[in-house]
């Protein structure tokens, strides 16, 4: 196996990872720990074809992955940001608690 | 390398004014003093209004200069129309906002509005996997901030949290999704990808990448099965926030999508009758989006849900429109999504109006509306008949040009417009139940009181349902331009 099939998967194994973790956990967090993951496979991806690939000089998958870094960074600030309102008003962040909207 | 900076600068006048409209409007509103939150939300919403209306005259003012940046941006003649419609849209938004905003910190509110502008006009112009990106998780993050604004309701930091994590999620699929793309190609601007796509074969990792994009659209689109979101966030989040979602950030994405799937991944479309590509997948999201929407809706007795599945079903037509767009070009789509963010917003204006002095929630709240306010009533006339596709209301031109569209294309697409029809049939069920509670049935004698409808507010919506009525009359102002 080529050295870009092992980031390859490497880094499906780490969406699928994030995946089951966003889905299957009911602390709020941990979902948002889940999304991050997901979000870094992707970038693996970048870089391991930037890498690996013929377009070496360009750049552009480096470049992908630093504005993917700023844009998770974001996404954890307001995330968070959200998890506490909730808390405020619901006191735990339990997702299972998060009920009042539904029909 | 020598890089047209300046040429950038003059394209992107209107991101600027939105940015700049946005900061002045927190610097205005930052230092303490002793003006009401309604006069703190008229300073905030006029430099907004200011904001949106000169990156409007920019925008038309620019002409058509297409490819820019060495192909980073496109500004042909769909980005500049969907630019102006969502700047259009968002100054609607802004009128409702202006008019019956009860929150605590306005001037955050107009300024992310703006940041929101932002990142859909510059959805409208991407041509480069990066920028639509960065442009779409703009706006999303924008999106969640402000369906979560309501700091005094449980119900709309909830929304904003299920908003959040489902957008988070579809935005690592599509992140993956590009990624797989940009190995594939070698590349991340849309023409170069056409043409190396054109060379290659079909393989399972070009597939993988096609789902995981269509995933995340789905989400965004709100798009059955990928629609759980949709309902809960137009209940909880502020009435202008649902309105915003609900109408620019449409019109954005699927401006976006057309971008993206006809021009981009042209090559690798498949079609409908078993060659594998993205035609098949999204033959299926819009139908089971028609499909569940329509009959969920049935059930539904509270307004924001009821307006939140027949959004759910207009992105099923919507999608429809997708799919004939390779031969009947984009203007389909780009007059349906336009006209639809009209009605929606106007919809959600009149929620808004309601909401002032007590709950719009449940249909019976709309009851003796038309005792209550004649002027509200006329256009939730307007804006639900429209919704429904009555002629000669612009919702009408827009479903009979998409369906058409897919009808000329025969086959599988042209049996799906059939039930795209029939769909439409039963949608008109549930449309004309708001109509009744507000048409018929007499107001229960807490709520009977006649509502005040501040003046920002009426006039927003007058316009909103003059256009819907213009828009349906005369369609070629908007057909013909593309």
């Amino acid at each position: 196996m080529s050295q870009l099939q092992l980031c390859l998967v490497l880094s499906s194994f780490l969406f699928c990872i994030g995946l089951i973790g966003a889905m299957a956990r009911s602390n709020t967090i941990l979902v948002l720990l889940g999304v991050e993951l997901m979000l870094n496979a992707a970038n693996i991806n970048f870089i391991a074809f930037w890498r690996y690939g013929p377009d070496h000089a360009a750049g552009t998958g480096i470049l992908f992955v630093l504005f993917s870094i700023a844009i998770a960074a974001s996404e954890a600030a307001v995330g968070l940001a959200l998890v506490i309102a909730v808390y405020r008003h619901q006191k735990n962040i339990r997702l299972q608690e998060a009920n009042r909207l539904k029909g | 390398m020598n890089t047209p900076y300046g040429e950038l600068l003059v394209a992107l006048r209107p991101e600027l004014c939105l940015v700049v409209g946005a900061l002045v409007a927190l610097a205005v509103d930052l230092p303490k003093s002793s003006r009401s939150p309604t006069q703190r939300l008229q300073i905030s919403s006029t430099i907004g209004a200011i904001a949106i209306i000169a990156a409007l005259v920019c925008g038309l003012d620019a002409g058509l200069p297409g490819q820019l940046f060495s192909g980073v941006f496109n500004l042909d003649m769909l980005a500049q129309a969907s630019r102006a419609g969502v700047l259009g849209l968002a100054l609607l938004t802004l009128g409702i906002t202006a008019g019956t905003s009860r929150l605590r910190h306005p001037a955050e509110f107009v300024a992310i509005i703006l940041f929101a502008t932002a990142g859909f006009t510059l959805m409208a112009v991407a041509q480069q996997l990066l920028l639509a990106f960065l442009a779409l998780e703009l706006a999303s993050l924008s999106l969640y901030v402000l369906a979560g604004f309501d700091k005094t309701r449980p119900e709309s930091a909830e929304a904003a949290l299920k908003y959040f994590l489902f957008g988070g999620v579809s935005a690592a699929f599509m992140l993956f999704g590009f990624s797989l793309i940009y190995g594939i190609t070698g590349s991340i601007e849309l023409p170069e990808i056409a043409h190396r796509l054109a060379m290659t074969d079909t393989s399972p990792l070009l597939m993988v990448a096609l789902v995981m994009v269509l995933v995340a659209f789905g989400f965004k689109a709100a798009a059955a099965p990928f629609h759980l979101w949709a309902p809960d966030v137009y209940e909880g989040a502020p009435a202008p926030a649902s309105a915003l979602i609900a109408s620019a950030s449409k019109l954005a994405g699927f401006t976006l999508f057309l971008r993206l799937l006809w021009p981009g991944l042209g090559a690798v479309s498949g079609n409908l009758t078993g060659t594998a590509g993205w035609l098949p997948v999204v033959a299926l999201i819009a139908v089971a989006s028609m499909l569940l929407s329509n009959l969920a809706a049935l059930a539904q007795s509270n307004v924001r849900r009821l307006l939140a599945y027949s959004a759910i079903a207009h992105a099923g037509a919507l999608l429809l429109g997708v799919i004939a767009a390779g031969t009947s070009g984009p203007s389909p789509v780009f007059y349906y999504a336009a006209t639809y963010g009209l009605a929606t917003v106007g919809a959600f204006g009149v929620i808004a109006v309601i909401e002032r002095t007590g709950p719009c929630h449940s249909l019976s709240d709309l009851a003796g509306l038309r005792t209550r306010s004649p002027l509200l009533t006329g256009c939730l006339f307007v804006f639900i008949l429209s919704l429904a596709g009555i002629p000669p209301l612009a919702g009408f031109v827009g479903k009979f040009v998409v369906f058409s569209a897919a009808l000329k294309l025969g086959g599988l697409a042209g049996w799906m417009a059939l039930l795209a029809i029939f769909l439409s049939a039963i949608a008109l069920y549930y449309y004309l139940l708001i109509l009744k509670q507000a048409l018929v049935v007499p107001a229960a004698a807490p709520t009977s009181a006649p509502l005040r409808v501040p003046p920002v507010a009426a006039f927003a919506l007058l316009i909103t349902a003059g256009l819907i009525v213009l828009l349906g009359l005369w369609p070629s102002l908007l057909l013909g331009l593309f």
